[in-house]
């Protein structure tokens, strides 16, 4: 039932794009879930949450090691992060998210080609704090 | 104390956001923390990746109540990725900050335009 191939495959690639980039890849590997093992999203989505946490503990050794992690901010943002996250997805059934997705997918794009072209000063992409 | 309550509060919209769009807060967090709290690109990355271990788990938590998790794919995924976010910290440690922001403003304009199109 479950090919083992293009599983690993997906794994390696965006383990790579995280450690590489900092992020945790859920953003790849839910669409890459889709398309080549025919998972729905919810479960995809499921199954990123989880697969992040080993990917992101692996690719800090390196960061820990040449101390490239500030831990006091990171434990600030990650507070404020989970309570929001928690807020949001108990609401989230209210609010079209569709629309919302288009505007913050234009400033994702914008602030993006300004990082690509190297100006000096990135926009921050939201102000919601 | 000032600059921990902007810290917080900034955690704060960026986690609405992301439950909200479905998009990861490493996404949002890194441009931030460079743009506004004057991270380097290599530190805010590092720390992005520190601040998702806490809200990704608590996020499993709460998706595994509702059932949805698939522990055999799952840690098939992780045998994987592992492997090569290992590898890929280690080539991040090692690009210069320019060439760095670069490739993040490439991932970016991807997941942009996913978020558009989708």
């Amino acid at each position: 039932m479950i090919e083992l191939i293009p599983i690993i495959a997906i794994g390696l690639f965006t383990g790579f794009l995280s450690g590489l980039l900092g992020v945790g890849g859920g953003v790849v590997m839910v669409p890459l879930m889709s398309l080549f093992l025919g998972i729905e999203q919810h479960l995809a989505q499921g199954i990123s949450m989880l697969v992040i946490i080993p990917t992101s503990l692996a690719a800090i050794w390196q960061l820990h090691k040449k101390k490239l992690v500030d831990y006091q901010s990171a434990a600030l943002f990650a507070v404020g992060a989970i309570v929001g996250a928690v807020l949001s997805s108990n609401f989230v059934q209210y609010i079209s998210g569709a629309d919302l997705k288009k505007i913050f997918g234009i400033f994702i794009i914008y602030s993006g080609t300004r990082m690509i072209l190297g100006k000096k000063k990135i926009k921050p992409v939201e102000k919601n704090a | 104390m000032n600059s921990i309550m902007k810290k917080i509060a900034t955690g704060f919209g960026v986690g609405v956001l992301s439950g909200l769009l479905g998009v990861g807060g490493g996404v949002f967090m890194v441009p931030i923390m460079v743009g506004w709290f004057g991270f380097t690109q290599h530190v805010a990355q590092a720390t992005s990746l520190a601040m998702i271990i806490p809200t990704a788990f608590f996020s499993s938590i709460v998706y595994s109540l509702h059932g949805s998790v698939d522990l055999k794919i799952a840690m098939v995924l992780a045998a994987g990725s592992m492997f090569s976010a290992a590898l890929g910290s280690r080539v991040m440690t090692r690009l210069p900050a320019a060439t760095l922001k670069q490739l993040f403003g490439v991932m970016l304009v991807v997941v942009g335009i996913r978020m558009v199109i989708a």
